[in-house]
């Protein structure tokens, strides 16, 4: 069993008989020997130039009970994106949180103290536009959306389904680029799903990413802060709020479990300091890739 | 690249004139009242009407079939089509995937150059449409490498989404440039009465099918058609129609055996030869019917034959060739793809085409797997002195 | 000789599971001391597993001792998941690792001790000049029943150790002493057919786990002639963080004796595996001339209780760079339902 690159891959849809009936991603793998194999791949969204490592799994069990074990291959670290023909030379600047903990505001206020550099990535969403919306958002239709998706012209996109209403939010990778082709920094405002993704299609070192954390040391009182934030917007029903909430609290999981993600984590009690402090990463990370 | 092969001498032309005298074949495409048998009747019929013979005439039957034992439970083919003719002559069917029907057509060559008959009965026939999707995707990996490929749940669909995949890496071509492909062999069939399918395909109705093997979407692949095709060849009736060349060549069954997976050894070799064969250059062929099982085979099999430099293949869909057509009858995609059907009902498309244009020469190229086996033709009409 | 491991890369928190049953995490957390555990991946069964963690360890004797698979004929493998109840898993390692044609095999079963039971029968055919390299390996896919306690703790994960002599070159640690302490009791049990097992609640501490272990590392202290701090690492089965915890404190054993091998609060118990996978940790940090001791228990009940040296410096096994895939109990349910047999 060697480890390979992924010479070529494909996601077959319908497996045929004897296989788990759902997608199936297989590749062809130039194993490190020289010599090539077809196998499938396991991890997420594997791409041309991706190594592999060889893993055993128990493919299928046949109608007699009896297991059929084969080498699998799992993507084991993503192929520099240099080789990539469609490279860009950017980051994204990434503010993460929880509903209610202030990213729009913070987002704002850090575009005008930054405008000569900082451009808002729109977010397309399916769901209806509201007050209090300030042109964040770029409203689509479900359908449109879900063109858009299955084009692959979404650098990220998210579900979130709630008792209410079922929200998409996505970013095109093309309002991404244009911004990049300006020679400025993309600034999104987003949650755990949205940040994953982009991760995924642009690489996790092309994402200064910034977590912003609600007052309160407790977890309690971080949700309490929250809560009551989402209220005095006044923005949201209480079925709505009720569901960010509970998001939330996913959310703030999100930061201890996937601290690989952020960069850094700040608490927003005191927006001016959130704001200097967001700039000086900014403006360092301007030196840093000059 | 483009390797070449060591060793081989230069193809003679053929030592008998083998002439086409008549051809038939049944419209394509899902036809749940009509068996195998029947499908394979109504072709030899209108075959041998076509030709102004009698059945008594024919002294060979050869049929190209592949999934007619797994999934009709009939084997034997050979017997049975010769049981359709009162005087029973001799049968044999051949299987080599998608291009049966051409190798079918290559060994009556044989048995015309070789003088064992005279006039010989080609048939293709396949009958898809009466089991589940999964069946016949399984029936259809036959065509794959069972050891290689199968184990890991690859579909023929697969196969060809690995091969995709790796040409768009390496040439850049985009999931647009690609749907031009079937959006203009769905064009060319609505001219073609025998097509399965008569109606416009617009490239983003391509780009927007379902995905079956990413990136190839459900309209990137031929559909899934019952049909059958037949041609009558003789060495002693005479025709305008000619075959100029028949020319077969093999290649590794698996992906994972290949130097390379964005160009069939098998194509370059078959049409090379052909070429020398019929003692022509490429550029006098006219009408060329290729085997486009999958949007990205009639690409590389284009840059194969050598009419696109690699990664080039595209152009040839998105600016048109003047100097020759190419499957003006809508392709597989367009007519539909009774696997055993197709290699002989390309070869009567470019006797129609031919005869219309009036032009020399066409060529039918047709393959198996992953161009495992691949089959060239080349028909030459007579002109008008 | 040599020594591997391996991981499944899913895991699930205890809030996770509490919040599924309406339960107050703190509670468990104070009961059990497991914060998360390990969960098996669709294609992973305890052959897959045990494979793993044998690949690792013959690529570690091929690089350090140059061992080949070829040279290994002996493989036993330990668990209470075996893939089929008829057909050695220990036979499916043998083949995938292609080690000697001429080789002993056989599955072992007793709870969480299968897989030291394993070393045992091993180091036997070893000291009896048989075999000149063996393989000992606890591998398991357990699971508990959807709202028992088990389901805290019940994890997935395989650990291998390669066996030759201690006179060696590059033998890197010394069996000294083994012995097994064995009754009958009805602690913990799985009858045939059944998917899930069955505990016997409180009974499982004190007539089972407790009294077993005590009597078991007093007699090894005697037999050794040793004193608890000469061991400078101590690896005891760990069904939860609390009973081995409890033990240690009565035995006199420190936290620093216990702080390599003390795998349960992040992985939970991995059963056949777990006092072995406990012993690579140990291996990869412990230096030469430092003793362990090595207690494990299997319910039904028994334990089976190891001295060793250290020959020569520990060796670090290859970083496992896989992100840890957190899932909620949905997706987790949905696993452990498709793994049924």
């Amino acid at each position: 069993m060697e480890r390979g690159t992924i010479s070529a891959v494909t996601t077959v849809r319908h497996p045929p008989a004897g296989f788990p009936d759902e997608p199936r991603i297989i590749g062809l793998i130039t194993l490190d020997g020289g010599s090539s194999v077809i196998g499938r791949i396991a991890g997420i969204s594997p791409r041309i130039g991706d190594r592999v490592v060889p893993r055993m799994s128990m493919e299928r069990v046949n109608e007699q009970k009896l297991r059929a074990y084969d080498v699998v291959y799992e993507v084991a670290a993503p192929a520099a994106l240099q080789e990539d023909p469609f490279v860009f030379e950017g980051y994204i600047l990434a503010l993460t949180g929880p509903s209610g903990v202030g990213k729009s505001t913070v987002s704002k206020v850090l575009s005008s103290a930054l405008s000569g550099i900082v451009t808002r990535v729109p977010i397309l969403t399916t769901r209806e536009p509201k007050d209090g919306d300030d042109g964040e958002y770029l409203y689509v239709t479900r359908e449109e959306f879900i063109r858009l998706e299955d084009a692959g012209a979404l650098a990220a996109s998210t579900r979130i389904p709630s008792v209410s209403e079922d929200r998409r939010y996505g970013y095109r990778t093309e309002d991404i680029c244009k911004i990049w082709n300006e020679g400025r920094v993309p600034l999104v405002v987003t949650e755990m799903h949205l940040l994953q993704g982009l991760a995924r299609s642009f690489g996790r070192r092309s994402i200064l990413s910034c977590g912003l954390l609600p007052p309160g040391t407790s977890r309690r009182a971080m949700l309490s802060q929250l809560l009551h934030r989402l209220r005095t917007r006044g923005r949201d029903s209480e079925q709505s709020i009720a569901d960010r909430v509970r998001n939330a609290s996913s959310d703030l999981d999100f930061f201890s479990h996937r601290k690989e993600l952020f960069d850094h984590l700040l608490v927003n009690d005191d927006i001016d300091a959130v704001i200097a402090t967001l700039k000086g990463h900014v403006l360092r990370t301007q030196e840093d890739t000059r | 690249m483009r390797l070449s092969r060591i060793g081989y001498t230069t193809q003679e032309a053929m030592n008998a004139d083998v002439f086409l005298v008549g051809s038939g074949q049944t419209r394509f495409g899902e036809w749940w009242d009509k068996s195998l048998p029947a499908l394979i009747e109504e072709a030899v019929s209108a075959a041998i009407t076509d030709a102004g013979i009698t059945a008594l005439d024919i002294d060979a039957i050869v049929i190209g079939n592949m999934i007619g034992q797994q999934i009709s439970g009939q084997g034997q083919l050979g017997a049975m089509t010769s049981a359709l003719l009162p005087h029973r002559p001799p049968a044999l069917r051949v299987e080599a995937a998608c291009a049966s029907g051409s190798v079918a057509v290559h060994t009556a060559c044989a048995l015309l150059e070789s003088k064992r008959a005279e006039t010989v009965l080609v048939v293709g026939a396949e009958k898809m449409t009466d089991a589940e999707n999964t069946a016949i995707a399984s029936a259809l990996m036959g065509a794959g490498d069972s050891e290689r490929d199968a184990p890991a749940g690859l579909t023929f669909p697969g196969i060809f989404g690995l091969i995709a995949s790796r040409y768009m890496h390496d040439y850049g071509l985009t999931r647009e440039e690609l749907s031009l492909v079937s959006s203009r062999h769905h064009e060319h069939a609505k001219a073609n009465p025998y097509a399965q399918f008569r109606s416009s395909v617009s490239p983003e109705s391509v780009s927007s099918s379902a995905p079956v093997a990413d990136p190839l979407r459900l309209l990137d692949c031929s559909p899934i058609s019952d049909g059958a095709a037949a041609i009558i060849l003789s060495r002693t009736r005479k025709s305008p129609l000619r075959l100029a060349a028949s020319q077969l060549a093999t290649d590794a069954l698996s992906l994972a055996e290949r130097p390379t997976i964005t160009s069939f050894a098998a194509t370059r070799d078959a049409f090379c030869r052909a070429c020398e064969e019929a003692e022509i250059d490429r550029k006098e062929i006219a009408h060329l019917e290729l085997h486009d099982c999958f949007s990205i085979a009639a690409l590389i099999n284009l840059e194969d034959m050598q009419f696109a430099d690699p990664g080039q293949g595209i152009g040839i869909y998105r600016d048109g060739l003047q100097e020759m057509s190419v499957n003006l009858s809508g392709g597989l995609k367009g007519c539909g793809h009774p696997v055993g059907a197709t290699g002989v009902k390309q070869i009567r498309d470019l006797a129609k085409q031919l005869k219309a244009s009036k032009q020399r020469f066409g060529a039918a190229h047709n393959f198996g797997g992953a161009g495992a086996t691949c089959c060239v033709h080349i028909l030459e009409h007579a002109c008008e002195p | 000789m040599s020594f591997g491991r391996y991981l499944p890369i899913g895991r699930i928190t205890t809030e996770e599971i509490a919040k599924a049953h309406g339960q107050d995490p703190a509670a468990i957390h104070v009961g059990l001391g497991v914060e998360e555990k390990t969960v098996p991946a669709e294609g992973e069964d305890s052959f897959t597993m045990a494979f793993e963690a044998a690949k690792q360890a013959t690529s570690l004797a091929s690089d350090v001792a140059g061992i080949q698979p070829c040279d290994i004929s002996a493989v036993y493998v330990g668990s209470e998941s075996h893939p089929y109840a008829v057909k050695p898993t220990s036979g499916m390692v043998a083949a995938a690792l292609q080690v000697h044609p001429f080789c002993f095999c056989a599955d072992l079963q007793f709870a969480c001790k299968a897989g030291t039971a394993g070393v045992q029968i091993v180091d036997a055919f070893i000291r009896s000049g048989q075999v000149r390299y063996g393989l000992a390996i606890g591998s398991d896919t357990a699971q508990g029943r959807p709202g028992d306690a088990l389901e805290y703790t019940a994890a997935a994960g395989a650990a291998a150790v390669i066996l030759g002599s201690s006179e060696e070159r590059h033998a890197l640690c010394r069996i000294d002493q083994t012995l097994s302490f064995t009754t009958d009791i009805p602690d913990f049990w799985r009858a045939q057919g059944e998917q899930f097992p069955v505990h016997a609640g409180r009974f499982t501490g004190e007539p089972g786990y407790f009294a077993h272990m005590r009597e078991t590392i007093k007699r090894i202290l005697d037999v050794s002639n040793s004193a608890m701090a000469d061991f400078s690492h101590v690896i005891l089965h760990m069904p939860n963080a609390k009973f081995p915890s409890r033990i240690a404190k009565e035995c006199g054993i420190s936290k620093e004796q216990l702080q390599h091998g003390f795998i349960v609060p992040r992985i939970g118990n991995t059963y056949a595996a777990c006092s072995l996978l406990g012993l690579t940790y140990v291996l990869e940090h412990a230096k030469k001339h430092q003793r362990i001791l090595l207690v494990s228990y299997g319910s039904g009940a028994g334990c089976d209780a190891f001295t060793m040296t250290m020959l020569r410096d520990g060796q670090p096994l290859p970083v496992d760079h896989r992100i840890p895939a957190y899932m909620d109990y949905g997706a987790y349910l949905r696993r452990v339902t498709a793994s049924a047999h």
